[in-house]
């Protein structure tokens, strides 16, 4: 299959240079670790309640995505490499294998913000895995919501704080949803109340994803 | 003397809007003033708490369906552009989102005013948790987004092409913002939750034909305000390939 191996390549590629110089992939975990403990000193002596703890957690979230997921596209405009793409994948192809890359990452940046959290901010946890499956939603729901944007700042060279700009009216729906399950996951853990929320997070990163899709060869050819 | 049709007419057509138009022009203006004489001075029921402030709803609803109209014609606009290319339709698609915006700054104003003197008299709230509030305030910030990526672009059809991505993509966001998260929540909203909202036995007798009528105004307004706009941008627009303002030997490029 042609077009798998294509973006399956894009994500290879990708990886292998993140992991080649790990500069940006540590930059983006010592950004998290920087934002707990800033929320850990901020918090002082107190002890946050349910609602305000799994708030702290996904603000947290979300501003890792907007500094970490732009570097998918930027790196391919500094290094000169974007032609190339152009020339040799289709563009469905491009933006699914920044998609599948940029999924990763996030799945990691929620994995060590929930981490930090049970260590720095601990809340009762009554169903981890409710909280699971609302960390992974989130991390697909972001990614889908992050990559074309990225690739539209990126094509922008625009400086200053684009990417939030425009990526936080569009988390919304994921960060509502999220929260209520993150909360639910702390008091009452019942999976059968969480299905509406579940259900919103993944129709929500479909319709992302499809729109994504549809719209990306506008951004990508000039 | 019409000139035959060259190149720019087919990118950047001006709109040509006769007698008709001017005729409704003078209708709109008419209607709104009406509306807004009777909403101000025509009778309303005296319910407690709401007392005089319902004559808000004329103001308040209207502005939202002005919102909708307005994405939506902007993102409508913004798939032709995608499609065709043409000039023409950037322009159409932000002269809507500048309506939709005007609209959107409105209803958020004329909301939490009517919130503040109700539903919080005497605790000096000023924003509530109330979820509709919240999203009209996500939905200014997509357009505030919209806005800020325009500007930050210099090359025109880069502008036009990434603005109309970006407005695409929103606005395909919007139903879940607007419709399906505010059901999920709480809320003292009329319409959410089964409060009552705009069903016959809802909406008191005096107040019903106003409120249409208000509706049918405001989205006229809206309508004339954005052709205004439209076709203000095209004319300048057409001047500025025909005659740039450029330094001498800098090249002219009407459209990069």
């Amino acid at each position: 299959m042609d077009w798998l191996a294509g973006t399956l390549a894009v994500v290879a590629n990708d990886a292998r240079l993140e992991l080649r110089t790990r500069v940006a992939l540590s930059g983006l975990g010592l950004f998290v670790a920087a934002s707990l403990v800033l929320v850990r000193v901020a918090l002082a002596q107190g002890q946050p309640s349910v609602p305000v703890a799994a708030a702290l957690l996904w603000v947290v979230v979300v501003f890792a995505s907007a500094v970490g997921l732009g570097r998918a596209f930027v790196a391919e405009e500094e290094r000169g490499t974007s032609l190339l793409l152009q020339l040799h994948l289709r563009p469905s192809q491009v933006y699914a294998g920044k998609l599948v890359f940029n999924a990763g990452l996030m799945l990691g940046v929620v994995t060590l913000a929930a981490l930090g959290f049970r260590l720095l901010v601990p809340v009762p946890l009554v169903a981890p895995g409710l909280l699971a499956a609302a960390l992974a939603l989130g991390a697909l729901g972001i990614a889908a919501a992050t990559t074309l944007l990225s690739a539209l700042v990126a094509r922008a060279r625009a400086a200053g704080p684009l990417l939030p700009v425009l990526s936080f009216p569009v988390l919304v729906p994921i960060l509502y949803p999220a929260v209520t399950l993150t909360i639910s996951a702390s008091m009452s853990g019942s999976w059968a109340e969480a299905q509406p929320d579940l259900v919103l997070m993944g129709a929500y990163a479909g319709l992302l994803v499809s729109a994504s899709f549809l719209l990306f060869e506008y951004v990508w050819r000039d | 003397m019409r000139r035959s049709p060259g190149p720019m007419d087919r990118d950047l057509a001006l709109p040509r809007y006769g007698l008709l138009y001017r005729l409704f022009g003078v209708a709109a203006a008419v209607w709104i003033t009406v509306v807004l004489v009777l909403g101000f001075l025509g009778p309303v029921p005296n319910l407690p708490i709401l007392e005089q402030s319902a004559r808000n709803l004329y103001f308040h609803v209207p502005m939202w369906f002005v919102l909708y109209a307005g994405a939506i014609a902007g993102a409508w606009h913004a798939g032709r552009y995608l499609a065709t290319g043409r000039t023409v339709h950037d322009v159409r698609s932000e002269a809507a989102w500048m309506v939709s915006t005007v609209a959107g700054v409105t209803a958020l104003v004329t909301g939490v005013l009517w919130s503040r003197f109700t539903w919080y008299q005497g605790t000096g709230l000023w924003w509530s948790p109330e979820p509709r509030q919240n999203m009209v305030a996500v939905q200014l910030l997509i357009s505030g987004a919209y806005f800020v990526l325009r500007g930050s672009l210099d090359r025109p059809r880069q502008r036009a092409r990434l603005s109309a991505v970006y407005a695409l993509f929103a606005t395909a966001t919007m139903p879940f913002l607007t419709y399906v998260l505010p059901r999920r929540m709480a809320s003292l909203h009329p319409g959410a939750e089964g409060n009552p909202a705009f069903s016959q036995m809802d909406l008191a007798g005096d107040m019903r034909w106003v409120f249409y009528s208000a509706a049918v105004g405001f989205l006229m307004l809206g309508w004339w305000l954005y052709t205004q706009r439209v076709r203000a941008k095209v004319a300048e627009l057409r001047a500025e390939a025909l005659a740039p303002e450029a330094a001498p030997v800098s090249v002219v490029v009407s459209s990069s």
